[in-house]
């Protein structure tokens, strides 16, 4: 019978039963469904044979497949090996830019999802890792948001606590800054520290190496150290930490000694808070200044806490606005309305976008972007992959054809097809892994860390290693498949006889591929022209502060602060002066570059009851004006006469213009002589100099208050000439050490230290230009595929024409129009995509370059250019092809 | 011989590939088998145990000539090896051994 073979149990036997067996099976099957259709009709004969299909479907039957399997397989691997490796070496620039095209989509592909594995792994060490919370505080005055921050009150912890029983732990702490200690003979500095409560080890969970992990921090003058402190302060050996414990360590110029009570495994680097020795809170505390315990008005400190099982987060902060009145009534306790929040944990490291935060913090929207284009770029690779191989579709054709005749299925060419793209793709992978193993160092610079494969896979689950197998199988089998059953398809007799057809389908896919590659590689080269447009604006704006040629010498802190100590800097900045290359010195709490203190209770002394208003603080000497080129605006610089070694009788201050227009002055003048209240006492307001940048043009200029202090605590800043800066250096590094002995002379340039408030845009610079020469390498591939498939197909009408008089020029934009157009059509599209990310992006600025067309008309240009050279090869080649040779077979 | 076991219906399908001779292929075997004994069997079970007989060297198989009917298949025709016969007579003797032991007095009563 004709249509047995029609006959769905009988494909569904194919379809499972060994071909060994096959053909007696169906012949029995067969005999008996015929018997069937003469006794007991048609449906019931076909119902009948499906049953016994099914039946077949049994181990003895299905177990039967593997010796034959094997043994068919061995003999067509090897045909299909033979035919790819002879298929890659025919056409070798086309397998390179295959291999290699896919290769550095894998290798890009690698590199994003490692880092974004490794972004997404922080803090996951942590037990209570999903019931930790960070309590976040925002502040208002006058209606408005003051500060946004991580920073609140000792109080707030413990009051909690003992408020909401959902709440099952709390710890406090507060960053140190850099540790100073002397241990023997032997001088120690920079170890970032902090203050942390007994509760921090239990509430995170830090390997402890020595010491216990709830006692440690429980005492006064306790220092829990981690593994590298360890070594480097006591030269620990053969891993015996607990001979640690128990040493003792002078910290600054504090008689009392620290104990050492714990030692603790270095901090992994996806921990989002980062130390190398905590000091117990306890010590914080004193008889004399509990501040640190009972204070509501000062805020250094960050909490976090664990909720009990089951407790949900929203209901507790629901709790909090209840919580703030009983506690702040208003703005009568702290100068400013307290809203609380609860950040979960998992979201510290990457949705963190605090004032004061200690947090190691990255953007998570673009972390998350990451993995959108790295996906992108496999599809898009994939794509272009299946273009560049349907491309070749016509060469391969008559072998196709060919094979067909002498016998082939279609099932065994697809699996040829499917066989050489597994092959194609391992290449690629192997390209990748090895592309992957060189930029790894270089990609790490970029992204400050210290990623390798090795390490994101050994902290990764199983279940997303199977899912990122899975999709590197998948990606590979889809994208072999395509190409497959298009090279498969085509019918002997028409290839033959050298005829083609071509579906339009395809060619919209393909188009629409053009144009999505191009648009958004036009969107990413305006994105790397300006990104690097604003890095150099911030980096060559006028701050209204001269910073160059300063060097910052740090603070000599392990001197005593007494009467003289004013004398003494003084006389430390006299003698630098009297070396030649140095211009002038200043000491001040803080540098330029650097986020200021706010006060949050400034108002004019005659306006008490008004409002008050929040402005940032900075102690200067009379030097500071002169050493950064400030000008005066209005009154006077600070002089010598203002400076009191006693910090309560310090009287006069100044500010700057942006501090008077807050108060209400019309112009600077006015407030001089004014008196102005901050710190609970009045203050003389005797000058005014401009707004500057005291930080990066990210950030707006801030009302700032300036007072006349000195402390063993400031930074001093030298402005030097254009001299020899290595025996500058030298001289001052002697003078130092003449007034300061005993302290670490560490110095830094502080155009450096300013500049590196861009670190985070140079490194978004650097990623976004490698992924637009990304885009444009795998765009130019695309392109290349799709120009020389149309090419070919187009061979004979250009041979007719240029029979016909058609000129070389003429056959070349004739061939390159339609792809213009769709290039055009892209980066007209790009346009508007731009404008709208990148006014986005610049939002994030508050000082920021203008848009111009100019800046969205150059990518139009450049990309219509790499387009046109891209192209320009395969079609003047076809364009210059002799029209007897693409002819004569007619 | 002792080691290798055979089922009741492994034997039942080895006797009627002796008796199908140079017939036997899986649908005969299947009519044969309701013929003869009355008994309904299903093809999958048949060539199941065929190719398990096949495998423990009792029966061997070739594929027949080409024939119209069929859908154009060929038949898989076994025949029954020199060890299968041996099989054969060897469970026929054993089973022979053991009905005289059966004490013979019910008989008596018939």
């Amino acid at each position: 019978m004709e249509d047995n073979k029609k006959l769905l149990a009988i494909r569904l036997l194919t379809w499972f039963c060994p071909s060994k067996l096959l053909e007696s099976i169906e012949g029995d099957l067969i005999e008996a469904y015929e018997d069937d259709l003469r006794r007991v009709g048609e449906a019931t004969a076909k119902r009948r044979l499906l049953f016994n299909v099914i039946k077949f479907l049994r181990p003895g039957i299905l177990l039967r497949h593997h010796f034959s399997f094997q043994l068919m397989q061995y003999a067509m691997l090897k045909s299909y090996w033979i035919i790819a490796i002879r298929n890659i070496n025919k056409s070798k620039v086309f397998s390179t830019i295959n291999i290699l095209g896919l290769g550095i989509a894998i290798a890009a592909v690698l590199l994003i999802v490692q880092f974004v594995m490794f972004e997404l792994s922080y803090d996951k060490f942590h037990t209570n890792f999903d019931r930790t919370y960070r309590i976040t505080n925002d502040r208002f005055q006058n209606g408005q948001l003051i500060q946004h921050g991580t920073i609140t009150y000792p109080t707030i912890g413990p009051t909690m606590a003992k408020d909401f029983p959902e709440i099952e732990m709390y710890t406090r702490l507060m960053p140190s800054g850099e540790l100073n200690v002397k241990i023997g003979e032997n001088i120690f500095q920079g170890e970032e520290a902090m203050f942390a409560d007994e509760h921090f080890m239990s509430v995170f969970s830090f390997p402890m190496l020595a010491g216990d992990r709830v006692k440690a921090l429980k005492e006064k003058y306790s220092l829990l150290i981690t593994r590298k402190t360890a070594m480097r302060y006591f030269n620990v050996k053969d891993e015996n930490f607990d001979a640690v414990v128990g040493k003792t360590v002078y910290w600054g110029l504090d008689t009392q000694p620290y104990t050492v009570t714990g030692v603790c495994d270095d901090i992994p680097e996806n921990s989002h808070l980062q130390f190398n020795a905590l000091v117990s809170y306890a010590s914080l505390i004193s008889p004399d200044d509990h501040g640190a315990d009972d204070s509501w008005t000062w805020s250094d400190m960050r909490h976090y806490l664990v909720l009990a099982p089951g407790t949900d987060p929203k209901t507790l902060e629901a709790k909090f606005d209840d919580f703030s009145e009983r506690y702040f009534k208003g703005d009568k306790v702290s100068g400013s309305i307290e809203k609380f929040y609860l950040q979960p944990l998992k979201e510290a490291h990457l949705y963190s976008n605090y004032e004061y935060d200690i947090a190691k913090t990255a953007n998570g929207k673009a972390v998350w972007a990451m993995l959108i284009v790295a996906v992108f770029i496999l599809i898009i690779a994939g794509i272009n992959y299946i273009n560049l191989t349907t491309s070749r579709a016509l060469e391969r054709a008559k072998e196709v054809g060919l094979r067909k005749v002498m016998g082939a299925v279609k099932s065994q060419l697809v699996r040829q097809f499917i066989f050489e793209s597994v092959l194609v793709s391992l290449l690629a992978f192997i390209v990748a892994i090895i592309l992957t193993q060189i930029v790894q160092h270089p990609f790490n610079q970029i992204i400050g860390g210290n990623l390798s494969w090795w390490v994101v896979l050994s902290q990764i689950e199983m279940k997303v290693k199977l899912l990122m197998l899975g999709t590197a199988a998948a990606a590979i089998i889809v994208s072999g498949f395509y190409p497959a059953f298009v090279l498969s398809s085509h019918q002997p007799i028409t290839v033959l006889k050298g005829k083609f057809r071509h579906t339009t389908k395809g060619n919209v896919l393909q188009k629409g591929l053009v144009i999505f590659q191009f648009m958004s590689a036009a969107v990413l080269i305006t994105g790397t022209i300006m990104v690097s447009q604003q890095i150099k604006f911030m980096n060559n704006s006028d701050l209204g502060i001269n910073i160059n040629n300063t060097i910052i010498v740090e603070s000599p802190e392990r001197t005593s602060w007494d009467s003289t100590f004013i004398q003494r800097v003084e006389s430390f900045k006299n003698e630098l002066q009297t070396i030649d290359n140095v211009k002038s010195a200043a000491t001040s709490n803080n540098i330029p570059g650097a986020r200021l203190g706010r006060t949050f209770n400034v108002h004019l002394s005659d306006a008490s009851s008004g409002p008050k208003y929040t402005m940032s603080f900075l102690g200067i000497d009379h030097s500071f004006v002169q050493t950064f080129d400030l000008k005066v605006v209005a009154g006077r610089g600070f002089e010598t006469t203002d400076h009191h070694a006693d910090f309560d009788q310090l009287q006069n201050a100044m500010v700057n213009v942006g501090a008077t227009r807050l108060l209400g002055m019309k112009s600077p003048d006015e407030i001089i002589g004014r008196h102005v209240n901050f710190w609970g006492k009045n203050w003389t307001v005797v000058g005014v100099i401009p707004d500057y940048h005291q930080q990066g043009l990210k950030n707006a200029m801030e009302p700032m208050i300036f007072f006349p202090a000195y402390s063993t605590y400031y930074p001093t800043s030298i402005k030097i000439g254009s001299g020899d800066s290595k025996a500058t250096l030298a001289q001052i590094e002697a003078t130092f050490k003449k007034f300061f002995p005993d302290n670490v002379f560490q110095y830094s340039y502080l155009e450096d230290r300013y500049k590196s408030q861009y670190k985070d845009d140079n490194r978004f610079g650097q990623i976004v230009s490698i992924f637009t020469i990304l885009a444009i390498i795998i765009s130019c591939l695309g392109l290349i595929g799709l120009s020389s498939y149309t090419a070919i197909q187009r061979t004979k009408e250009i041979g007719i024409r240029k029979v016909l008089g058609a000129s070389v020029m003429n056959v070349v934009s004739l061939l390159s129009i339609d792809f213009m157009k769709l290039i055009l059509i892209a980066t007209i599209l790009s346009l508007p995509i731009s404008y709208f990310v990148l006014e986005r992006w610049l939002d994030g600025y508050a000082y920021k370059i203008r848009m111009e067309w100019l800046l969205f008309l150059l990518p139009v240009v450049l990309i219509v250019v790499i387009a046109a050279l891209t192209m320009s090869f395969q079609i003047i080649k076809t364009a210059l092809t002799k029209p007897a040779d693409t002819l004569k077979y007619e | 011989m002792s080691k290798e076991y055979l089922g009741e219906f492994e034997e039942l399908v080895l006797t009627i590939v002796g008796i199908l001779n140079d017939d036997a292929y899986g649908n005969a075997i299947v009519n044969e088998i309701k013929e003869r004994m009355d008994r309904d069997c299903n093809l999958s079970a048949v060539h199941v145990t065929l190719y398990r007989l096949e495998d423990k060297g009792l029966i061997k198989s070739k594929m027949g000539g080409a024939t119209n009917a069929r859908g154009g298949r060929r038949k898989r025709i076994f025949t029954i090896t020199n060890a299968g016969m041996a099989m054969l007579k060897t469970m026929k003797d054993s089973r022979m051994e053991l009905w005289k032991l059966i004490p013979q007095l019910k008989f008596i009563g018939m």
